[in-house]
């Protein structure tokens, strides 16, 4: 395959994580400008596993995202007692005091007379678990993917249960929820931390995908734009997110006439399209109205 | 001690600017109950109008501040047709995304006209700075320090003492009653919008003044700055925004000074979260009674 295009599809790939994360926090009703802080946390959490303590790289993935997933249920519980703008702006202090964080962490050990792990400002170089057991970048798209199709299953799945229900209410009215005898505030815990596991696992997968993490990436723009996928895309269904990556990194990275002015014609797009649709292309309403012709289609098609 | 009290006098100083950005944002945020994330890259395309000014034309301070304050204005009412009229009540998610989108595209429009890393901007004064025994202050921070006062005096006359601030006042409170009343919301709010937005121009004006130059990157910085001195002071409380900068200003100065560069931003993160935790209503943040009384003070 053209390596430009495995470069761009992977890109995709591990900014839907980031981007499913943020959706499920809106799904509950909570606007996140910090899912960033997790994916950073699991960055740097996997590498350390893979590249100093010598782990397999799927303990080191969901060790990673095991930490993030931590690392959110404990912020929910303080943070979550404030509600809506309040919310976000923590969030944001949160992930921007995680990034800062990371400006100064150090932690290195000697590994074949060579000093690996995180050196503050000038990033964690080094984590070549994927080069050292000879994964070509092709397969590793493959590994992200298939990562991606699990999780998006399981949003799915959750879309189905009980529990998906009660996020769907929790987002529409918390009052109502509470009077269902059901505890928001557990529940939206439990949202932060699911969203935490999923921003993790895209960040293990993004460190040993570039080898090299450095603090700012990890910054607030990251954070804004992966919850602007879902608002793009649509909250009505884990794709929705998803769309939302495809049109910007996809399309607008890809079309090189746009090159220079991608953030003037994307920027210009989201905001028109946010007055015509604001819950994203495919909200709800979309999504119903889709099922109700495909379940048409299918009696149909008994019918005769 | 003497050190404390100097990074004191730096922390109130800097934490002027902070505070100047604050005003423009709490007014927009008290009235639209929305937050508007394109405040900063608004304020830096006024700015960015006056360099051009100063450059191609070598225009003289006057026509640089007021080319700023035109060209913030006119990016503030764009966002305000766009991100927030156009887009109705409710969601207020959208709108905060559509800022952030407007956002990205006014700081590429800067960089493709500007794409170098600063630019000069006339100076605001060439005056040394003045010591009284061991401590120093700078002329042009002081002016900033000044200019906030005199802003939020202004701005406090305007919304009590008119019936532009009353109508202004009323819709905050309630837009609904107030459209009742025969307020046009749409008109109230597209001005109050373009206030802020001036406020955010002579803020732009003088804080790239007292740096002499300008640079892409001060978008991003004011909306944060902004923001947090906003929220330490209390959402839409206008004297909160003041005492929000000017704490801001005094904790930035004060780890900068004792911890090192790399817990400035750090540290300014950190009040703000706990802020947010422990106490959201900021500093003044507004109860429910002086709301209420706020809300019934006649003109």
């Amino acid at each position: 395959m053209d390596p430009y295009l495995v470069s761009v599809l992977s890109n995709i790939g591990m900014i839907s994580f980031i981007a499913l994360s943020a959706y499920l926090l809106l799904l509950v009703g909570e606007i996140s400008f910090g899912q960033q802080a997790f994916f950073a946390i699991s960055a740097y959490g996997s590498g350390i596993a893979t590249a100093m303590w010598g782990w397999p790289f799927w303990l080191g993935l969901l060790w990673g995202a095991a930490v993030a997933g931590l690392a959110a249920t404990l912020i929910a519980v303080p943070t979550l007692r404030i509600r809506g703008l309040y919310f976000s702006i923590a969030t944001l202090a949160f992930a921007e005091m995680v990034r800062l964080i990371f400006e100064i962490f150090k932690y290195q050990v000697e590994i074949d007379g060579e000093l690996v792990g995180p050196d503050g400002s000038d990033g964690f170089r080094d984590i070549r678990y994927i080069y050292d057991s000879d994964i070509s970048q092709t397969e590793y798209m493959f590994i992200i993917y298939g990562v991606l199709v699990l999780v998006l299953a399981s949003f799915f799945l959750l879309e189905r249960s009980r529990l998906g229900s009660i996020f769907r209410m929790l987002g529409e009215d918390p009052m109502l929820t509470e009077m269902q005898g059901l505890n928001a505030t557990f529940y939206k815990i439990m949202a932060s931390g699911m969203a935490g596991v999923v921003a993790g696992l895209g960040g293990g997968l993004y460190a040993h995908l570039t080898t090299y993490v450095e603090p700012k990436i990890f910054n607030v723009m990251l954070g804004v734009h992966s919850l602007a996928y879902g608002l793009i895309g649509g909250l009505g269904t884990a794709l929705g997110p998803l769309i939302g990556v495809g049109i910007d990194i996809g399309f607008l990275e890809s079309v090189r006439a746009i090159s220079g002015y991608r953030m003037i014609v994307f920027g210009g797009l989201v905001a028109v399209l946010l007055i015509v649709r604001p819950r994203g292309l495919l909200d709800e309403r979309a999504v119903y109205w889709l099922r109700q012709r495909v379940r048409r289609l299918k009696s149909d098609v008994r019918s005769d | 001690m003497v050190d404390f009290i100097q990074n004191c006098l730096d922390g109130v100083m800097l934490g002027s600017s902070y505070a100047l950005l604050a005003i423009g944002f709490t007014l927009i945020f008290g009235i639209m109950r929305r937050l508007n994330l394109s405040y900063g890259p608004s304020i830096m395309l006024g700015a960015f109008v006056g360099t051009l000014l100063y450059l191609e034309f070598q225009a003289d301070a006057v026509v640089v501040a007021a080319a700023t304050v035109a060209g913030a204005v006119l990016a503030g009412m764009y966002v305000e047709r766009l991100c927030f009229w156009a887009i109705r009540q409710g969601a207020a998610a959208a709108s905060m995304v559509s800022s952030f989108a407007i956002w990205m595209q006014l700081e590429e429009l800067v960089t493709v006209f500007f794409p170098e890393r600063t630019y000069p901007f006339p100076p605001l004064t060439e005056a040394e700075p003045f010591s009284f025994g061991p401590f120093f202050i700078k002329v042009e921070n002081l002016a900033m320090f000044l200019c906030a006062l005199v802003l939020m005096a202004l701005l406090h006359v305007v919304l009590y003492r008119t019936r532009f601030g009353l109508a202004v006042r009323a819709v905050s409170e309630n837009p609904l009653a107030a459209r009742f009343m025969g307020i046009n919301i749409g008109a109230v709010m597209f001005w109050a919008f373009a206030a802020a937005s001036a406020l955010g121009g002579v803020a732009a004006f003088l804080i790239a003044g007292a740096d002499a130059q300008i640079t892409p990157l001060f978008g991003l910085w004011a909306t944060f700055k902004g923001m947090i001195a906003m929220m330490l002071g209390g959402m839409g409380s206008i004297p909160g925004a003041i005492l929000g900068g000017l704490l801001l200003g005094v904790v930035e100065a004060q780890s900068l000074w004792y911890l090192g560069t790399e817990y400035r931003d750090l540290s300014a993160y950190f009040l703000l979260f706990l802020f947010l935790v422990l106490r959201p209503g900021g500093l003044l943040g507004h109860g429910r009674a002086t709301r209420e009384r706020a809300a019934t003070h006649r003109v």
